[in-house]
């Protein structure tokens, strides 16, 4: 009854603050709001029995990642959203497929039955404790997708610097 | 896992490790021939290792390098290769620094391989996101208010697919227990087949991969993108990107049996017919190259996904011949447009094409050869690729589609028809008549493609036997 | 090989006269013609030794290649040559020659080009004619209609990229429900034999559910009565043939259409006999339909051109009619038709194309009376008018005499009604000849008339229509073996033969 408790305010307060983040008219306070989501769901996270991800959320995320968005925001002096054109389509569309999209699975929830479960059991976890278990999978059947990561990291930093970088006038 | 297990991956590492040789090059000597060479050094070295990886290999449970693979990563390879090359002209004089460019264009050409061997969601979401990522930058690459606005477009839309993906992985993984392809159809079918939730995870997942495929309805990006894009990288969204996830969705639902899910094949069908539609009905109302040849893949798309719902043993071999026709022509066309394109803007208005005839008559000639093979005419590999098609759909009793595909062709002629006359009528004017000479690899690369599409237009006999070859041991 | 030569000559000689068009008119023009009278002397070779021409044997097949292709599907690149066949390719080289000659100082920019179309047109029609793989068919079925196309879009008249646009999209569609149809049928073979195969002498016979084959029967009539064209498929030809260059009238008019009676001939009934058998009704009633219609609307044309299109539609009723009746004589008199009225609409495009060189109009409120000043022009005019409307003598009248005979042992009724065709085609053809060479002068007193090179062209072509007027034997001979073989084929039509009458004419005593 208590674990449901917390799981409806964590999933409500979660949907709030997204969509306060993204109608937030002053960008420091929709970082601000998305601080705050990061928390609750690295508390969802606890809840699931994932304490390695909700130590990385908030390291990671609430940690390093939004500091730069402030100090970006900072540095660019951004008070007010500034007007763009807008690139996606009416949003009355979107709403419908959003509402669709979430009937859909109201719809289907009924007849989720969990499947087979892997080796890594609840209690298996619980003995070998979460990050152990986390990087003996990591490092051995996902071995290779966990190297071919660091390639998405390096696109990453490649695309950004070639978009970022000043126009050099010789 | 053993060193053994490392062999067959070579043509992936390959590329892999080319894009870090180029990028620590170009710390010490910033050239673009050189690191041109050096990509083009890459893929064709990779291309080799293709022929080296013996049999159907297996490594862990992620990828897998049987010849269906290996097929599309040579397709994917050799498509990059044309890119490589139309695009080292084009980037010159562009802007400054241009040999990040190449590191992209591997990386991404790397994503678009690991989805073609991919057997499981965590590989498939992993090559997506390399791919994804990668054409961010080169959409945006040259940095003029076009790029940057499909390119921020291309972002939001790229990232909100791959959440609707992962959520529909998720979904499916909750029901069946595992992400591998092979595994997941047993544990469907221990799961009953028509639960509603595995319908959702299905339609979610089709959602993500329908947004990177441009098919309707979720191909509103593509004609922004396409006419934002530089041309050449253009090329590569609507080749390389689009064959890597095309191969890996026609593996997932041959071992996910999709003709046992009445509804998926109903969506599958819907998405089928409204990009045909969508596609060629919105082509005719548009006065911009690259904004019709963006429709026109849509329709395509949705051609290739009548001959994905038939059957029996033409499936594979229909949609994959169809894919190389839809390279071949594809790159031919944008790489006209690419020859064409002057510094400050691309060549993309119709009246830059009028008259081309009179004093480009080569390139105006392989302009109409791509632009028939895409109309289907005969002499040409559209013609055998659509033929292929409407046999599929019609040895699956599919009629209703293959009716429709008909009557959109048709549709299709009548907007390749128009640019087809605008290149033989009277000249105008236009400052893309006035680039004084084209550069030889690019128009080397042209006619190489124009051969090849005559080629199989005519005797498609060994590519024909090829792919047949590949899905008998599929 | 010869097969093989009929098809590659004018290719190759189309892109000879394109490459060698560089700052020259002259000399496409010449490679042109003379690769076209190479074709024509082996086709007159292939006739000369056909035993049929004689009535000698009743072999079908005169030559007959067949290479491997795409095995993997079942294609193979599989070209057969008989009396019918001979025929249309002899038409197809004979027009050729024609046209090049015709177009001689029409064209006058990007003549290589011009050529090279015409060429490869000419190419797909032969091939068209020639080949026995159903796959192979298709795809000279659509090659030829791309270079027609150029034709029309880019040397046609005023309205030439609509009337081009109209015409591809007609017969693109057309086609490719032809294709659903033909791949249908070949997956029908496979379901009862097992065997994937796209070749006609295998398909033929093929058994199949009576909505199956009706349905697949549609498919390929509807491609081909598009091209024919019977009404209600028609609207694309007054514009195309109006908006096309002389040359480009001339093939839509004489080959094109005839590519459809082709397709109906060997394809349409002899693979779907029972289907066609009940279809007949309808198909009749079409023709009949066509015939009227298509007099009716050339009555009422001012454009010239417009109007010899017109007369297009009703001459094909005839070819339509004689098809579907389906006995020896109403087949035979289809084919003369096909014949002459690819030769009389060639001539009169012909003329009409000199006078709007000359008077820059084809609109005959302003003609009249141009007898006078050229009055050769006006006798040839005459001449075809005349054949147009089926004056005995000349071969159309052989055609039509010929189909109304075999159709009036199918259908009494029908027959009356499409005679009545013949009435209304005396109005136009006079009445057209009136408007143009007699009737009050108007502005242009002096044309210049047909000189030498458009007088030699003509007389070929008078030639012909009275050579077949006065004696349709010769081509009776060639087109008798090849047509049994395609009635023998489509064993179900014939059960129209046994409620025929018993018809006698001489030469063709047995209606079968």
């Amino acid at each position: 009854m208590l674990a449901e408790g917390i799981f409806i305010y964590l999933a409500a307060a979660i949907t709030i603050l997204s969509v306060l983040v993204i109608t937030r008219k002053n960008p420091v306070h929709s970082v601000i709001t998305m601080l705050v989501l990061f928390f609750h769901i690295a508390a969802l996270y606890v809840t699931l029995n994932a304490e390695f991800l909700a130590a990385v959320q908030v390291i990671v995320y609430a940690g390093a990642i939004l500091v730069l968005f402030l100090f970006v925001i900072l540095l660019l002096n951004l008070k007010e959203e500034a007007v763009a054109r807008r690139y996606v389509g009416p949003w009355p569309l979107g709403l419908m497929a959003a509402v669709g999209l979430f009937l859909a699975i109201i719809v289907s929830l009924d007849s989720f039955v969990a499947g087979p479960k892997g080796a890594f059991t609840t209690e298996v976890i619980k003995a070998e404790t979460n990050t152990k278990a986390l990087g003996k999978i990591l490092f051995t059947e996902y071995l290779y997708p966990f190297e071919v990561v660091s390639i998405v990291l390096l696109v990453a930093i490649i695309g950004a610097i070639v978009l970022a970088k000043k126009r050099l006038r010789s | 896992m053993t060193l053994n297990d490392l062999a067959p991956l070579i043509p992936l590492m390959v590329i892999a490790v080319s894009s870090v040789i180029i990028m620590l090059g170009i710390a010490f000597y910033r050239s673009r021939a050189f690191s041109g060479l050096l990509t083009l050094a890459g893929i064709a070295v990779a291309f080799i290792t293709l022929f080296g990886v013996q049999g159907t290999r297996q490594v862990t449970s992620l990828l897998i390098l049987d010849d269906y693979a290996l097929f599309y990563i040579g397709l994917i390879l050799a498509a990059s290769f044309v890119v490589a090359l139309l695009s080292s002209d084009y980037l010159e004089g562009r802007r400054e620094n241009i040999e990040e460019f190449y590191i992209l264009l591997l990386l991404s050409t790397l994503g678009s391989s690991v989805l073609a061997a991919s057997t499981h969601f965590v590989s498939f979401f992993i090559g997506l996101e390399i791919l994804s990522v990668s054409l961010y930058a080169l959409i945006a690459y040259t940095r003029n208010e076009l790029n940057i606005e499909a390119g921020v477009k291309y972002l939001v839309l790229a990232a909100a697919s791959s959440a609707f993906l992962l959520f529909g992985i998720a979904l499916l993984y909750g029901e069946t227990g595992t992400m591998e392809f092979s595994r997941m159809s047993s544990g469907i079918s221990a799961q009953g087949i028509n639960k509603g939730m595995l319908l959702t995870g299905f339609a979610l997942v089709l959602t993500g991969v329908g947004f990177k495929l441009a098919v309707a309805p979720f191909h509103m990006w593509t004609p922004d993108v396409y006419e934002g894009a530089p041309a050449p990288v253009t090329a590569f969204v609507a080749t390389v990107s689009k064959g890597g996830v095309f191969a890996l969705l026609l593996r997932y639902f041959i071992q996910v049996d999709m003709h046992a899910y009445p509804s998926l094949f109903g969506a599958v069908a819907f998405i089928a017919v409204a990009s045909m539609f969508a596609g060629n009905l919105l082509a005719l109302l548009q006065k911009n190259i690259k904004r019709i040849l963006a429709y026109s893949s849509i329709a395509h798309l949705g051609y290739l996904l009548v001959a994905f719902l038939a059957g029996g043993v033409m499936r594979v071999t229909a949609v994959t011949f169809y894919l190389v026709a839809y390279f071949i022509t594809t790159l031919g066309a944008f790489g006209v447009v690419t020859m064409l394109s002057g510094k400050e803007r691309d060549a993309d208005a119709v009246e830059d094409y009028q008259g081309l005839f009179r004093h480009r008559p080569w390139l105006a000639l392989i302009f109409s050869a791509m632009l028939f093979s895409l109309a289907g005419i005969p002499l040409t590999a559209g013609f055998i690729g659509k033929f292929y098609i409407v046999a599929a759909g019609a040895g699956s009793a599919l009629w209703l589609l293959v009716i429709m595909l008909v009557i959109n062709s048709a549709i299709g002629l009548y907007y390749y028809l128009r640019i087809i006359v605008v290149l033989y009528a009277q000249p105008g004017h236009s400052e893309v008549s006035a680039v004084s000479s084209l550069p030889l690899t690019g128009s080397l690369v042209l006619v190489l493609l124009t051969v090849l599409l005559l080629w199989l237009g005519v005797y498609p006999e060994p590519l024909i036997e090829m792919i047949h070859r590949m899905t008998m041991r599929f | 090989m010869i097969l093989i030569w009929l098809i590659l000559i004018p290719l190759m000689g189309g892109l000879l006269a394109w490459l060698f068009s560089r700052g020259n008119d002259r000399l496409p023009r010449w490679i042109s013609l003379i690769a076209l009278i190479i074709d024509f002397i082996l086709v007159l070779l292939l006739w000369m030794q056909y035993p049929e021409r004689a009535g000698l044997t009743n072999r079908s097949w005169l030559v007959d290649i067949n290479l491997e292709w795409i095995p993997r599907l079942g294609i193979s690149f599989h070209l057969a040559l008989d009396g019918l066949s001979l025929l249309l390719v002899m038409l197809t080289s004979f027009l050729g020659i024609m046209s090049v000659a015709a177009s001689w100082t029409e064209i006058k920019e990007r003549v290589g080009f011009f050529h090279f179309n015409l060429m490869w047109s000419l190419a797909g029609i032969t091939g068209v004619f020639l080949s026995l793989d159903l796959f192979l068919f298709y795809f000279f079925w659509e090659l030829m209609l791309v270079p027609m196309y150029f034709l029309i879009a880019l040397w046609g008249h005023e309205n030439r990229i609509s009337a081009a646009v109209k015409f591809f999209l007609f017969t693109q569609l057309s086609g490719l429900l032809m294709l659903a149809a033909i791949l249908g049928l070949y997956f029908v073979h496979a379901r009862g034999t097992g065997i994937y195969t796209f070749d006609y002498t295998q398909l033929l016979g093929t058994t199949m559910g009576s909505t199956e084959g009706m349905l697949l029967m549609l498919g390929f009539l509807i491609a081909f009565v598009v091209k024919l064209p019977a009404v209600p498929f028609h609207t694309w030809l007054p514009d195309a043939h109006t908006e096309a260059p002389t040359a480009g009238s001339i093939i839509l008019a004489g080959l094109l259409l005839k590519t459809g009676a082709y397709g109906l001939l060997r394809f349409a009934v002899p693979l779907f006999p029972h289907a066609a058998l009940d279809f007949t009704p309808v198909a009749m009633a079409l023709a009949v339909i066509g015939i009227l219609y298509g007099a009716v609307l050339a009555f009422g044309q001012t454009d010239l051109k417009r109007l010899v299109a017109y007369t297009s539609v009703s001459h094909m009723g005839f070819v339509l009619l004689g098809i579907f009746a389906w006995n020896e004589l109403a087949l035979q008199g289809a084919v003369i038709q096909i014949i002459c009225h690819g030769i009389s609409t060639g001539a009169l495009f012909i003329i009409v194309g000199a006078l709007q060189e000359r008077i820059h109009t084809r609109d005959m409120e302003r003609m009249g009376g141009l007898w006078t000043s050229a009055p050769r022009m006006g006798g040839v005019g005459l001449l075809f008018g005349l054949a147009s409307l089926g004056l005995p003598g000349l071969g159309n009248f052989v055609g039509e005499f010929l189909v109304l005979i075999g159709a009036y042992t199918v259908s009494i009724p029908m027959t009356a009604i499409a005679a009545t065709g013949l009435v209304f085609a005396t109005v136009y053809s006079l009445w057209m000849i009136q408007r143009t060479f007699f009737g009050p002068r108007e502005v242009y007193l002096k044309v210049p008339d047909l000189n030498m090179r458009e007088m030699t062209v003509m007389a070929f072509m008078v030639a012909v229509i009275v050579w077949i007027g006065l004696y349709p034997q010769p081509v009776i001979n060639t087109a008798k073996g090849a047509l049994n073989a395609l009635q023998k084929n489509a064993g179900a039509m014939t059960s129209f033969g046994k409620i025929s009458y018993p018809v006698s004419t001489g030469a063709d005593r047995d209606t079968k």
